[in-house]
């Protein structure tokens, strides 16, 4: 339903919703959250947008045609990084630096090889959430 | 250790690459075709290390033992991994060779490759929740897979909604058991579940063979089977029958008889009773169709019976007959629903080694999967279970050659006007029957590979009994 409520809303919780994801995404090393918790959050965010300004709108905005390719991006990322180790000869998912070794930090963050997997976690879910949402707008709307 | 790894990390990486491209073009098929042979050829590697060294084990992030997540290959996970692998590599090159209709298809035997892959691979309950559902959600897809997918989308649904609700039982009972174990860790679990309080144990036991029965389409549990296997494509119907099926004969043996012995035994004649049951329903619906897709499924539903009764009869005669059959059955079942879709010269003849393998007529290797199941019945003593086991048999043998009489020995059916098939498909199916009957004369290696995975099993069985 499309009011000025919804749509005054939406835009100003947009936004927000973003800025939680990247927050969760990055946190999850020294608090709680990952990659797929920020892949949902985002993707609530997108919901947001398909639900108060429908989907034509939403397609104007946001490149909602890539949400699979998006998706199978993160995947071969997360896939890369978990199983890379093998090429050194360690055991699937060992992230780079090892424990106990300098990281290099840029203000909370901390680089390690997980923050990729993560990274790629976090674009498997929003491409699937994104994707499922468009699909669904379609078979309601018809016209798309 | 990077064995262990690579087949799991080539077909998953390898799905994920072929989901950004059309899967309708020839190249892309036989890069999945490809793909699966490496992943196959790495399991039969990994296999050959098994037998030799034993157990393979990985944590993986070089984390501690308990802390990361653990994979494992042992007798009777590598025996499943590489069957279902093959049956889905053959299952792909059919459907390669026969032109994919669908840019999803090949991704998405190579997703379930890498589901049931895992499935087979790991030692963790969790994870093995997790690579089950990566292994189904390909299944629900596939399930309307080829042409008129909208007739199929009834039964498709049906197949879901109650996949799904197996799931759900089966991740309740992976939660009970960490609540009351504190470990996802098989072996870990294994040994608090035979000291934890044991009603609650039951439960999860009761779960678990609810999750897999329904996943094995057994008696109660079975009414979703029927409709997808006859509506499914020919290369579908041997992939759900001949690969996803085998979780649930997977499950249930390493479940059933390596993390919940005392249930298993327990619960022995219901689960026999159980067993009996789906042996007769299945002959008796398959003896009244005439549908060569009909009889396979209900056919399936009857051999699925044999699996849990030998499952149930336990110990090492038992558990062994339960391996060697579910793996002639799965083999059986791809090479027959495989055939039923061809027409031709040499069609009946692949055909009919599929149905000797069926009703256990040597030299087919499912004369090895009988004698096993007799083997199991004489060791439980029980002249009623003979009996039943030597009806089934026999019904089998009555509905087997029926349908092959009235599917390939009428004039009508054989001079209907159809094309003859494609010859490279009439080919695959006859070396696959050549292959079904090679293992009959010569079931050295499955033999003694099921018998690891017994003897492994009744180890178990064994230490945690009182």
């Amino acid at each position: 339903m499309r009011t000025i409520l919804t749509e005054t809303v939406a835009r100003l919780l947009v936004a927000p919703a973003f800025a939680v994801a990247a927050a969760i995404l990055v946190k999850g090393y020294a608090d709680v959250g990952d990659g797929f918790a920020a892949g949902v959050v985002a993707g609530l965010g997108v919901l947001l947008l398909f639900a108060a300004f429908g989907a034509r709108a939403t397609h104007r905005v946001l490149p909602v045609r890539r949400a699979f390719a998006v998706a199978v991006s993160g995947l071969l990322v997360a896939l890369v990084v978990g199983f890379a180790p093998l090429l050194a000869g360690d055991p699937p998912f060992t992230h780079r630096p090892p424990p106990e070794e300098q990281v290099v930090k840029l203000g909370t963050l901390e680089l390690i090889s997980a923050v990729a997997f993560d990274v790629g976690v976090f674009a498997l879910v929003l491409g699937v959430v994104v994707g499922s949402l468009d699909y669904a707008a379609r078979v309601r709307k018809g016209d798309w | 250790m990077t064995l262990l790894v690579l087949p799991l990390a080539v077909v998953w990486l390898g799905a994920a690459l072929l989901a950004l491209l059309d899967g309708r073009r020839r190249f892309v098929g036989w890069a999945a075709v490809a793909v699966l042979g490496a992943n196959v050829a790495g399991l039969a590697a990994l296999g050959a290390r098994v037998t030799e060294d034993g157990r393979q084990e990985l944590v993986t992030g070089n984390w501690p033992r308990g802390v990361g997540i653990t994979l494992a290959a042992d007798e009777l996970g590598i025996i499943f991994a590489v069957l279902s692998s093959a049956v889905l590599l053959v299952a792909l090159l059919y459907e390669v060779l026969a032109g994919v209709r669908s840019r999803t298809f090949p991704s998405l035997v190579l997703f379930m490759a890498a589901g049931l892959t895992g499935l087979f691979l790991t030692g963790d309950l969790f994870n093995f929740f997790v690579f089950f559902e990566l292994s189904m959600i390909p299944a629900y897809v596939l399930s309307v897979y080829g042409d008129q997918a909208r007739r199929k989308i009834g039964a498709a649904f049906i197949f879901a909604v109650v996949n799904l609700l197996g799931s759900f039982i089966f991740l309740i009972s992976v939660a009970g058991t960490y609540h009351v174990t504190g470990t996802l860790e098989m072996r870990d679990a294994a040994e608090r579940l035979a000291d934890a309080e044991p009603a609650s144990v039951m439960l999860i036991a009761v779960g678990v063979f609810v999750a897999f029965g329904v996943k094995l389409g057994l008696f109660p549990f079975h009414f979703w089977l029927p409709p997808i296997y006859v509506g499914a494509t020919p290369a579908v119907a041997a992939i759900l029958s001949g690969a996803l099926a085998n979780i649930g004969a997977y499950g249930l043996l390493r479940f059933g008889a390596a993390l919940l012995p005392a249930e298993l035994e327990l619960g022995a004649r219901a689960l026999v009773v159980i067993g009996s049951v789906s042996i007769l329903y299945g002959a008796m619906q398959a003896l009244s169709r005439r549908d060569v897709r009909e009889v396979l499924a209900y056919s399936s539903i009857g051999q699925a019976g044999y699996i849990l009764v030998a499952l149930a009869v336990g110990g090492r005669v038992g558990f062994f007959a339960a391996v060697v059959y579910a793996v002639v059955n799965s083999a059986n079942k791809a090479l027959l629903f495989l055939t039923a879709g061809l027409r031709g010269w040499l069609v009946g003849a692949a055909f009919v080694v599929g149905a000797f393998s069926v009703a256990g007529v040597p030299p087919s290797a499912g004369f090895f999967g009988k004698v096993a199941i007799f083997q199991a019945g004489v060791a439980e003593e029980s002249i009623a279970l003979l009996v039943l086991l030597f009806v089934g048999g026999a019904l089998s043998f009555v509905y087997m050659f029926q349908i092959y009489q009235h599917a390939f020995w009428r004039p009508e059916a054989s001079a209907g006007g159809r094309e003859p098939s494609p010859a490279v498909l009439r080919g695959l199916t006859l070396g696959l029957a050549g292959v079904v009957v090679a293992f009959g004369i010569w079931p050295e290696p499955l033999l003694a590979l099921s018998g690891g995975a017994a003897d492994l099993l009744a180890g178990d069985a064994g230490e945690s009994a009182p």
